[in-house]
């Protein structure tokens, strides 16, 4: 159909292809010149070879980004995907209310980083927060985010997860759906037991889900950067900053894009490298279909 | 109790503690605007009050840029999913019926620049935004925010246009139709719920998103999001009763819209993160 246009299909995937192109693939290459140059507002940039390489490498608040990145990134999916599985279990079944319980379940979609900011703050806020006052009241503790920088990365992995989970269990909850039940009734028949079943049938149908929500989340989940500039800007003392709030402080508090660049570069190679092996499975896939 | 009877508190008990898990901090959100300054953080947390106003009426005369501040995110919305929704559907359209090695190389390409972290363009384009006075407008985070979805919006759409049978396009074509005609007359409504199900994902970003209307805004552009981060941080303390007012009413929205459309995001995320 329509075959005899030769360059249609091409013409047709141009105005999305323009816009990936100018917005994000050229800009993603342009930042491997930018970090090897030294440059600022008003200032011609100078080659500095892999200068700005070696300032982030021995900045000891790269190392400390870096770290909480790796900490928050995987506390963050293991907690996602153990609760989305328990989540999306306990929903594979029907039962009186299940769209308003599914709805409520992903309302935390809805909410932008800000307001999660300000929703947690209300509860976790020092001395008044409620749940703090709870906490005190209990255990004599508070999760006081403010100074102390572990309790800081403990409310992100909270609030990144709460925004989080409603992506990870719609994923799983999906996959779990589509599990024959067949299957299941055919295991039970053959004597298993319910975690067996579990363990068997759900598990082994729906682990190819359960990967591509881990990379999709790794890969999301090292972006972290509204959260945390929200909620302390990478305070205190800069201890809670990640590799996002690193970047953005370099270039837009300090204007130097050079070190920024480099920082990108990381964060762009660490993405690539969660997602070589489904890109690599992917490309073999197109090719065969193509 | 037998088995059935502990699985089945057991899955009750999972639920209730995630559905308070999800709707708690949204509630005590919500309730709280409506509270009188006093009560907000009042032990025990008052369920039983009488509800005012006085948190909105301070908010409309505190921060008049608020309103004005939506209607951006609204255009910028609006703005972003337009361009969305038509470059998606031309090109999941092409990559669902044409096969060519340059198809396969551009498909692929769409994937992977999805995997990279969008705070890292924002480098190299700031320089180039400001010298092309792209800065502050409406434009920028349009075509920004359409960049980041459309790779997803694609891929949706492909899935979906995959699904329709060939034929009717053929009889299209030997009625003469143009292709555009084609594409309006046969494609958008056979393949409507998959171009509601990409765009779902765009006006939501659109309507939260932040680190871009920080970076590219200043003035006259800045949406809900960034207003409502001034609120929370300014300087003379947080007055948490126009704070909880403002997110309310930039929350409401969306939140409505998303449990509308609820099963457009579901099978939205699953032909686009499981098959893609």
């Amino acid at each position: 159909m329509f075959e005899d246009r030769k360059w249609l299909p091409v013409f047709l995937i141009s105005p999305a292809n323009v816009l990936l192109l100018l917005f994000i693939a050229v800009p993603s290459i342009y930042i491997i010149w930018l970090s090897l140059h030294k440059l600022t507002f008003g200032m011609s940039s100078t080659f500095v070879g892999l200068d700005n390489y070696i300032q982030i490498f021995s900045d000891p608040i790269f190392w400390r980004a870096a770290l909480n990145t790796f900490i928050v990134v995987n506390i963050v999916v293991y907690a996602e995907l153990a609760l989305a599985l328990i989540l999306a279990l306990a929903l594979n079944t029907n039962f009186w209310g299940k769209g308003l319980v599914f709805s409520i379940l992903i309302a935390p979609y809805a909410v932008s980083e800000v307001s999660a900011v300000v929703m947690w703050r209300y509860l976790f806020e020092p001395d008044i927060g409620m749940f703090n006052m709870v906490l005190q009241s209990f255990a004599d503790i508070q999760l006081n985010w403010v100074r102390n920088p572990t309790h800081g990365l403990t409310l992100i992995s909270i609030l990144s997860i709460w925004i989080h989970l409603p992506f990870t269990l719609i994923i799983l909850y999906s996959a779990i759906s589509t599990v024959p039940g067949d299957l299941k009734n055919a295991a039970r028949v053959e004597g298993a037991t319910e975690w067996q079943v579990f363990l068997k049938v759900t598990m082994r149908f729906i682990a190819p889900a359960i990967l591509v929500a881990m990379m999709f989340r790794y890969i999301f989940a090292t972006r972290l950067f509204s959260e945390v500039w929200l909620l302390n800007e990478g305070g205190p003392a800069r201890l809670t900053e990640v590799l996002g709030t690193y970047l953005f402080r370099a270039a837009f508090r300090y204007h130097d894009f050079g070190t920024a660049a480099a920082t990108g570069l990381a964060m762009q190679f660490l993405a690539l490298l969660v997602a070589s092996f489904y890109l690599y499975k992917l490309y073999k896939r197109m090719q065969a279909d193509g | 109790m037998d088995d059935r009877k502990i699985i089945l508190t057991g899955r009750s008990l999972i639920l209730l503690i995630g559905v308070v898990w999800s709707a708690f901090p949204i509630f005590m959100v919500v309730s709280s605007s409506f509270k009188p300054a006093l009560d907000i953080f009042a032990v025990p947390p008052k369920l039983i009050f009488t509800p005012t106003f006085e948190n909105y009426i301070a908010l409309f005369h505190d921060w008049p840029e608020f309103v004005g501040s939506l209607g951006n995110s609204l255009i910028i919305t609006v703005g972003a999913t337009l361009i969305t929704a038509v470059t998606s559907l031309l090109a999941g359209y092409s990559y669902s019926r044409y096969r060519s090695r340059l198809l396969t190389l551009s498909a692929f390409f769409m994937i992977f620049v999805r995997m990279l972290p969008p705070i890292v363009v924002t480098i190299p384009l700031f320089p180039v935004v400001n010298a092309l006075h792209l800065n502050d407008t409406y434009i920028i985070l349009i075509l920004l925010y359409a960049a980041f979805f459309v790779s997803l919006a694609t891929w949706i759409v492909k899935t979906f246009i995959d699904q329709i049978p060939r034929e009717l396009e053929e009889a299209a074509e030997v009625e003469g139709a143009s292709i555009w005609q084609m594409l309006y007359k046969v494609i958008v409504p056979l393949s409507i719920h998959g171009m509601i199900a990409a765009c779902v994902f765009v006006v939501i970003f659109s309507w939260n998103e932040y680190a871009f209307a920080m970076i590219f805004t200043s003035n006259t552009a800045r949406t809900g999001p960034l207003i409502l981060s001034e609120i929370s941080g300014a300087v003379e303390g947080v007055q948490w009763g126009v704070l909880f007012a403002a997110t309310s009413i930039q929350l409401l929205p969306i939140l409505i819209f998303v449990l509308f459309v609820q099963k457009f995001i579901v099978s939205g995320l699953t032909a686009g993160a499981v098959k893609g």
